[in-house]
């Protein structure tokens, strides 16, 4: 019923797909999306109530509280039909709850690792391997400098053969649409093997 | 590991029918403001009954531009933002300062009212090759 399928051609339904940049704190995600966005990065936020200890003693719930995450996201115009929506999620642990969401439907997804502390990515990396989502990893190069070369990284992540490391720059448009075509090269190989299997 | 946590539920607060009562007892208060908000917002309910993606982007139908005044409050608002533009649930969520998952049950009921209509793609768009086609040639035209 909503899908732009059963619209008349002649509407030009918009077609939303989104790609997720996922990573530690401050590792350039914002910066990544705003390199490309044709707006300012919005942010948006996902309220989480945990009832983590459960009930107290009197049959309160004391121990409820509301978590909120914030996410920072852009969006490009691709064609006249086609709005590519760029999502950067927090890669911690505690935050998994809201990958569910953000990776149903996407396109794939973009490691931005800071090669100072590539441990950052392991959650990120471990949920989209297990997810099977097509990913890239890029080692973001922080004021021009790579502590670690992307083979170094590729070997200290154990990252698959299949997946590019590529070293991008947060803030450069060039080096953030070639991150993200390296991504889309992967997605569509691996659509076209499902295709082939299929 | 992972894969358990993938399991959870982002909108697994309470869904309770009882919300709509709000206690206003001393357990609440830890509650941050925002989370009571939020829950008022949306009567107490989690989910809609219209499923939106947080990209899917919405639209004022036509009984929407003509009804749409009659809204009052938060729908009012979403109404007046996608009356003009076509927006994703995540910028009204941003535009309007409310999280997702309340502007996803107030545009789950617009459109119920037949007063919005959502665009979105299919869970299997990572198998659309044409679109993933046209994604590269758009992204290295830009």
């Amino acid at each position: 019923m909503l899908s732009d399928l059963d619209t008349p051609p002649e509407t030009r339904s918009p077609i939303p797909v989104k790609i997720v940049v996922a990573g530690g704190f401050g590792v350039g995600k914002t910066t990544f999306v705003g390199a490309i966005s044709d707006i300012a990065p919005l942010t948006t936020e996902a309220a989480m109530t945990t009832a983590a200890e459960g009930i107290d003693d009197r049959g309160h719930v004391s121990t409820k509280t509301t978590t909120t995450v914030a996410m920072d996201f852009g969006r490009v115009a691709v064609d006249s039909s086609i709005m590519l929506y760029i999502f950067g999620t927090p890669g911690q642990d505690r935050f998994g709850f809201m990958w569910n969401d953000l990776v149903r439907g996407a396109l794939g997804a973009v490691v931005l690792v800071d090669s100072r502390r590539i441990e950052d990515s392991f959650p990120a990396l471990d949920y989209f391997e297990h997810r099977n989502l097509p990913f890239v990893v890029a080692v973001n190069a922080f004021d021009g400098t790579i502590f670690h070369s992307s083979d170094d990284v590729r070997e200290a992540l154990s990252i698959a053969p299949l997946v590019p490391v590529v070293i991008t720059d947060a803030r450069s448009r060039d080096a953030v649409k070639s991150t993200l075509l390296s991504l889309l090269h992967v997605s569509l190989e691996q659509a076209r093997a499902r295709a082939r299997k299929g | 590991m992972h894969a358990t946590r993938s399991l959870t539920h982002p909108h697994d607060a309470p869904s309770g029918s009882d919300a709509s009562s709000g206690s206003e007892g001393p357990a609440d208060t830890i509650v941050e403001a925002a989370g009571v908000r939020s829950y008022a917002i949306t009567r107490g309910r989690a989910q809609g009954t219209v499923h939106l993606e947080i990209e899917s982007m919405l639209r004022l139908t036509e009984r929407g531009v003509l009804l749409g005044e009659r809204l009052q409050f938060e729908p009012a608002r979403v109404a007046e933002l996608c009356r003009t533009e076509i927006l994703s649930v995540a910028e009204v969520s941003a535009r309007l300062r409310l999280p997702l998952g309340v502007i996803r049950v107030l545009a789950s009921d617009l459109i119920v009212e037949g007063l919005l209509e959502a665009y979105m793609t299919s869970v299997n768009v990572a198998d659309d090759i044409d679109l993933i086609s046209r994604l590269i040639e758009g992204v290295r035209a830009l």
